[in-house]
């Protein structure tokens, strides 16, 4: 079936219910009750990629009353079984179905949204498909390894009407402390915040290893550069410094991406330039060690490793308070989860929308850029160029292995 | 210095120590601004990628390659287009590279390399937006194989020009190979030509995909576009 021909969530379960039915007992929780709405009534989802990310938003998906989880998928054959033993464990059946390819998963025609928690390379990849399949997302940060992955992500999300929610619940969760009275105008004008965090990105050139585990190899690689298999380079520790996919450039952003995407986006959001994004980095040297400064259109400046200064050190004008603000919250209930699944079901914006979550991004890739050509840097937000800059605008996008396009 | 890089280079492979490549990465952060230097570096690259060096030491090379490649490299990076395991590599350099002959190189290569290389030398074009091949790409749009027929749909999607368009509209009212992804990429034209201020002609589009021979998806999509390109009218 075209998947534009794709017939709707209930429609699909009242005629495979017709045709299915009979033979079966139909359970109370299948037909709801006061806490927990009739199967029909849930939302259907699947997750993509079901390592330590992955399994713990499975975890927070699975255990909410107004989900039914159906589907999975990992390339790695252990992750796969453990994570579908999991959810037939929670429903007392066999029913959900383990894929080794994200593909057939988002083909189906019953699922209404995904999480994805693959690596970093992936995410633009299969986050567009799943808009094109009709799917809402919540996809863990950081969103987009490349300054070109996130428009595309935008336009996908927006063209098809979905729902689509990045993934750090830290930009909420950790940060009330500065945000609360930055918001409340206590902290005056912000002037300046600090970010510290480390490393950057490293090339991966690791040994081909015997390979430990049963792992499709080609689809881990998918839209990166090919590479021997070896177990630190695929591995999904939290690792950012040599142990995990997550230190190396062919995968991820490093640590300027990984906790950049807490620190980048609680900053932002203590300062409230969540939709903006910078219009100048420029690069510094202070014996010897680089760090950079974010210009943005309202005149704050976001600093990366300033030298000698704490991480969300702020510089503000606490004598000038300035009108209190009220500060943007989850909705529903469960976290950043539960606000994803309540927009789905009432199609408004998530707290950590895609658009809010790429703007983040790019702070952390606009870094990594000015750090590898070190030098400073100017950025259209419009035109997501670098203008003037052929050299800079060049590391906008890499290209992704055959048969990956976004 | 670089004379040792270059020559540890020669050695390279998955598993090298990578300090003695410092002096390269080095030069190629410094070169920025000195014509002659930066010169001299893309001729030593050039040199390993046609020497017999490994294929990790060839990634490494297109990787600087990607930021430093001028229209000498491009001959090079084009005779490995075809070659299974340095294809994509060769894409690493020559997609982002600004040279119109990184551009010519690709188009070239879409009437030569198998159909699996094919499908990543169509999304190369795609990613530089390249408005030359959109008749390359309307003849792959009927290729054989679903991949590559899929894939050049997706380009024109991102081209996003006016002729671009017009093959997609062609395509997706006969029986084109992968309709979904002809209808996605006419949606994704729609968007720039109304980003373009060619609201006219992205209120054509939108409206041809709102009948009710669409599906509910796509009709809601044409619709939202039908939306913003009335309000953006007045």
């Amino acid at each position: 079936m075209s998947m534009f021909e794709r017939t709707s969530r209930r429609r699909f379960l009242q005629t495979t219910g017709a045709a299915v039915a009979a033979p079966y007992i139909i359970t109370s929780t299948a037909l709801g009750n006061a806490d927990c709405p009739a199967a029909s009534d849930r939302i259907v989802m699947g997750g993509i990629g079901i390592g330590n990310m992955g399994r713990g938003d499975q975890s927070d998906f699975l255990h909410r009353k107004d989900v039914q989880y159906v589907a999975l998928c990992d390339v790695r054959d252990d992750v796969r079984d453990k994570a579908k033993a999991t959810v037939d464990d929670k429903y007392g059946n066999k029913d959900c179905t383990a894929y080794n390819d994200f593909r057939e998963l988002l083909a189906r025609s019953d699922i209404d949204a995904v999480h994805i928690a693959t690596p970093d390379h992936w995410h633009a990849v299969m986050a567009i498909e799943a808009c094109r399949q009709g799917k809402d997302v919540y996809c863990q940060k950081p969103e987009t390894l490349t300054l070109r992955e996130g428009p595309l992500m935008i336009a996908a999300a927006r063209r098809y009407g979905r729902v689509f929610s990045g993934g750090s619940q830290r930009v909420l969760g950790d940060y009330r402390k500065y945000v609360d009275p930055a918001w409340a105008g206590e902290l005056g004008r912000i002037k300046s915040i600090n970010v510290n965090v480390n490393p950057l990105p490293k090339l991966c050139n690791l040994p081909a290893e015997e390979m430990a585990e049963k792992i499709d190899w080609n689809l881990w690689l998918g839209p990166a550069p090919w590479a021997p298999y070896n177990s630190k380079r695929c591995s999904g520790s939290f690792s950012i410094n040599g142990a995990s996919w997550r230190s190396f450039s062919d995968y991820s952003g490093g640590g300027m991406t990984d906790w950049g995407a807490h620190h980048f986006g609680g900053a932002t959001f203590i300062c409230d330039v969540r939709e903006l994004q910078p219009e100048e980095v420029t690069y510094h040297e202070k014996s010897g060690v680089p760090y950079l400064s974010y210009r943005y259109p309202n005149g704050l400046i976001i600093y990366h490793n300033r030298p000698n200064t704490e991480n969300l050190a702020i510089e503000g004008t606490p004598s000038e308070r300035t009108p209190a603000k009220p500060v943007p919250m989850y909705k529903g209930e469960g976290g950043i989860h539960g606000d994803f699944i309540e927009c789905v079901k009432t199609r408004e914006k998530p707290f950590r929308d895609i658009e809010l979550a790429v703007n983040t991004a790019v702070v952390s890739h606009l870094g990594n850029i000015a750090y590898q050509l070190r030098r400073s840097l100017k950025w259209d937000a419009r035109a997501q160029q670098f203008p003037g800059d052929a050299e800079a605008n060049r590391l906008v996008d890499r290209a992704r292995r055959e048969p990956w396009q976004v | 210095m670089l004379d040792e890089a270059f020559a540890v280079l020669k050695q390279y492979d998955w598993g090298s120590d990578m300090a003695p490549l410092a002096p390269i990465e080095d030069a190629v952060a410094v070169s920025h601004d000195q014509a002659e230097v930066r010169r001299d570096l893309e001729n030593r690259l050039i040199a390993t990628l046609q020497s017999d060096a490994s294929r990790d030491a060839k990634d490494y090379v297109c990787r600087k390659l990607a930021i430093v490649g001028t229209v000498a490299a491009v001959p090079a990076l084009a005779s490995m287009l075809g070659q299974k395991d340095y294809s994509h590599m060769a894409r690493m350099a020559l997609e982002r590279m600004p040279a119109p002959e990184a551009a010519q190189a690709l188009r070239d290569a879409t009437g030569k390399v198998s159909n699996e290389l094919k499908v990543g030398v169509i999304s190369s074009l795609g990613s530089r937006r390249d408005a030359a091949s959109v008749s390359v790409l309307n003849v792959l749009l009927n290729d054989g194989d679903p991949a590559v027929a899929r894939a050049a749909a997706l380009t024109l999607g991102a081209i996003g020009s006016v002729d671009a368009a017009a093959v997609l509209k062609v395509a997706a009212t006969s029986a084109a190979r992968d309709k979904p992804a002809v209808i996605d990429a006419l949606l994704a034209c729609a968007e720039a030509l109304l980003a373009g201020q060619k609201q006219t002609d992205a209120l054509a589009i939108y409206r041809s995909l709102a009948a009710d021979n669409q599906a509910r998806l796509v009709r809601l999509a044409a619709t939202r576009g039908i939306l913003a390109c009335t309000s953006k009218q007045s």
